[in-house]
């Protein structure tokens, strides 16, 4: 490399740090020096400002060029170097702008959202805070420090879903969430240790690199054996279980973090938290962290763990998509449509479309982010109507709402866009990047185990079932008429879509669902930009029957599926789905599984902790006490000897003495005539004594 | 006639008389005068039993013995009296109890 570009590396990689380090100091600073100040709002927006514009300039210079690949030594214990470093790759700084992009509009819309709120300034500290901790996840380069933002960013979630610590729902919620993410973090903790353990290095390039030593690696003869690190290494091997565990552990880090079943049960509780914080963490960034973990390590995985990724995340959506469809609280269908495309996505890696499932990645950011900030603000003027009418009304019921279209016209227009996004029409961004999963999930599925066409099928209902979910939605808020106003005839209603702070990040995120952002060409992914770098090489694109018919079918059917849904929600026509149905209940309970874990795993944990403690009060306690009960009774009894026993002989040795030596002082008066007395009286015992024996 | 048993009674009456003087009296003068007494009586006694030796006179030697010693002893002790005084300022048997030690 010369001189002068590894010169413009190190400034690029000098940009990247200032463009992380800002969110963090606008934390210090609304930490220390703002205080409870308004203006801690604009410091953050004004952090985040430059992050996007510095991750910008990162991103064309590395973007499909070269990876920039920087580090020194940190620590070093033994023969162990670790180092810190920045790692610029396509990933990285695709994901590095995506967030900072994400998080501008979050940021101007927070500042009117979080307006009245007590807790404005403390809100924006966790804000910027979560900001550097995603953006520091992502550019990080060993597993180390790696595992450290990712426990951050778990952690400023925890703060912002408890935002509102006073709500008990939110406290539960921000619980359960840290709770099931730590079993994540468990799971990528013992990945981190077995490939330590294999490769001997943290490092991300090295590891998981082009010709990196994850790729190197071999599983043969029930053994996984590596090349070494140095020359004077010996070949590592390890029993082959060890490579499942460690995919067990990342697989269930990515759980965690995306919401996948088993652990996905917490991202729709995190709705406890601010709207906004939803549509940036639990939306948008945060959530996709699994995902970017899995193309972070993609190399890792063999076939057989590719397809349980592929078959998890397949089941994660149908199931998600299908619970979505009968909920009735806004942020709640959403969250589950986000668990839906997260499924989607590590589906998409799992069927070794790594390069669609980071488009649909990117593009999902910006719809679904778009989608939770409408819910924002219907959210925020519901509440305004019950505020001013004094009713006691869920503002997030879906039932209750209708015909805000006229009301709200702006937020109409960007919800159908995300929406239409989300559900992948053409000429929308999610056209692109679903389909383009789709049909790689189809092809991938002709060369398999004719048992997994089940998964593209299963995937291909789904963004039917995303349709009507979607169309539900916004037909149920956005048209007819106000339901409030059947129950409450007389209400007064002023509502609108709020000022520009409002206006602006809903216009710039939906400009963002469009086609044009990513690709000229609106029917074929691809040609899209985001899509060329991280495809294989030597692609030279081939036409199967299913690049046809896949988008065709998408298409139609949804449209269909959405007509359908307007007739029956707008309509009122068709027949009146029974909600004591068995498949109703099934989704309206969102598969039982919540409530199986509080019954199931969450009452055994309370019953074994419960036990545990048990032991311990009456075990190790209770031993404890033997313990302490005999050493007492031991010491009871020395103290009983050495006063009776060992004083005991001393006193009687001493006592007669003492006896006779107070009897005989007595004699010693120190007077002459005393001493006389006792010559007498010494004589007449004499005298005495000779007179009764004589 | 003066018999044996004379002396003895006398001789014992000047012992008794000198012991009492010792025991009751504080002054040691006048203690130093009861042990005189009771010496006399010893004295006494030893010139009484004399009779028995005619031949010797050992009664009567010893008695001029006793007698000497006993003015020698009167010296001593009277002269221990003087330092008594002299360090006490006092020969209040009583209050010399200094003997303890």
């Amino acid at each position: 490399m010369n001189p002068t570009t590894l010169h413009t590396d190190a400034q690029t990689v000098t940009l990247a740090i200032i463009a992380v380090v800002l969110p963090f100091a606008a934390f210090v600073v609304n930490f220390l020096v703002l205080g409870k100040s308004k203006a801690s709002g604009w410091v953050s927006t004004l952090a985040i400002l430059g992050s996007a514009v510095l991750s910008l300039n990162v991103f064309f210079k590395v973007w499909d060029n070269h990876t920039i690949h920087m580090q020194q030594v940190w620590f070093t214990i033994g023969a162990t170097k670790v180092q810190i470093g920045i790692l610029l790759n396509n990933l990285s700084v695709l994901t590095l702008v995506l967030v900072s992009l994400i998080a501008l509009p979050v940021h101007i819309y927070s500042t009117a959202y979080m307006k009245d709120d007590a807790g404005f300034s403390r809100y924006f500290r966790y804000l910027s805070f979560f900001c550097f901790s995603m953006l520091a996840l992502v550019v990080v380069d060993s597993l180390i420090t790696f595992y450290a933002f990712w426990e951050l960013v778990g952690f400023s979630s925890y703060l912002l879903i408890g935002f509102w610590y006073d709500r008990d729902s939110a406290v539960q919620a921000n619980k359960k969430a840290f709770i099931m993410n730590r079993i994540g973090d468990i799971g990528l903790l013992t990945a981190i240790i077995i490939l330590f353990t294999q490769f001997g290095t943290f490092d991300i390039d090295l590891l998981f690199g082009e010709h990196g030593l994850v790729a190197q690696s071999v599983i043969s003869d029930g053994f996984w054996s590596s090349v070494p690190l140095h020359d004077y290494e010996k070949v590592a091997s390890l029993p082959a279980i060890w490579h499942y565990i460690a995919f067990g552990g990342i697989f269930l880090a990515v759980a965690a973090k995306s919401a996948q079943f088993p652990l996905h049960t917490w991202l729709p509780d995190a709705m406890e938290g601010p709207t906004s914080v939803s549509a940036l963490i639990h939306a948008a960034t945060m959530v996709a962290a699994g995902v970017f973990l899995l193309g972070r390590v993609y190399p890792f995985f063999n076939g057989t763990e590719l397809t349980t990724l592929a078959i998890v995340g397949c089941f994660t959506a149908f199931m998600a998509a299908s619970i979505a469809l009968t909920q009735n609280d806004l942020k709640r269908i959403l969250a589950y449509s986000t668990i839906s495309q997260l499924g989607y996505m590590v589906m998409a890696m799992g069927v070794g479309a790594y390069s669609s499932s980071l488009f649909h990645l990117v593009t999902h950011a910006f719809f679904k982010c778009l989608l939770f900030l409408v819910a924002g603000i219907v959210i925020h003027q519901i509440k305004h109507i019950k505020e001013d009418n004094n009713l006691d009304i869920d503002p997030q019921d879906i039932t209750l709402m209708g015909g805000l279209r006229k009301k709200l016209p702006l937020t109409f227009i960007t919800a159908v866009i995300a929406g239409l996004a989300l559900v992948g029409l053409p000429l929308t961004s999610g056209y692109l990047s679903k389909d383009g999963i789709l049909i790689q999930a189809f092809e991938w599925a002709d060369s398999k185990n004719p048992l997994l066409n089940i998964i593209p099928v299963m995937a291909l209902l789904t963004s039917w079932l995303t349709a009507f979910y979607v169309a539900r939605l916004i037909f149920k808020v956005f048209f007819g008429e106000l339901r409030l106003l059947k129950s409450f005839p007389s209400l007064q209603i002023h509502i609108g879509d709020g000022h520009w702070a409002y206006k602006l990040p809903l216009v710039l995120l939906a400009l963002c669902c469009l086609f044009p952002l990513f690709s000229l060409n609106p029917i074929s992914y691809e040609t899209s930009w985001l899509y060329e770098p991280f495809a294989p090489k030597h692609w030279e694109g081939h036409y199967s029957i299913y690049t046809l018919v896949i988008p065709v079918l998408v298409s139609v059917v949804s449209l269909m599926v959405i007509y359908s849904a307007y007739v029956l929600y707008v309509k009122r026509v068709g027949p009146v789905i029974s909600e004591t149905g068995f498949l109703y209940r099934i989704s309206f309970n969102e598969w039982y599984i919540d409530r199986f874990y509080k019954r199931i795993i969450v009452k055994f944990v309370i019953w074994l902790s419960g036990a545990l403690y048990w032991v311990d009060r009456k075990v190790i306690d209770g031993f404890v006490h033997l313990l302490e009960s005999i050493g007492l009774c031991i010491a009871k009894a020395t103290a009983w000897c050495d006063k009776y026993i060992v004083d005991g002989v001393l006193w009687l040795a001493a006592q007669p003495v003492q006896y006779i030596g107070n009897f005989a002082r007595r004699f010693q008066g120190g007077k002459v005539q005393y001493y006389l007395y006792s010559m007498l009286l010494a004589v007449i015992a004499v005298f005495i004594l000779k007179l009764i024996w004589a | 006639m003066i018999t044996l048993q004379h002396f003895m009674l006398v001789s014992a009456m000047l012992f008794c008389i000198g012991l009492f003087i010792i025991v009751s009296k504080k002054n040691a003068i006048q203690i130093l005068i009861g042990i005189e007494l009771m010496l006399n009586a010893a004295i006494l006694n030893l010139v009484a039993f004399g009779r028995y030796d005619r031949i010797n006179n050992g009664g009567q030697m010893f008695a001029l013995f006793a007698i000497v010693l006993a003015a020698a002893t009167t010296a001593v002790a009277l002269a221990i009296i003087l330092n008594v005084y002299r360090r006490y300022k006092t020969i209040d048997a009583d209050k010399i109890n200094r003997l303890k030690d």
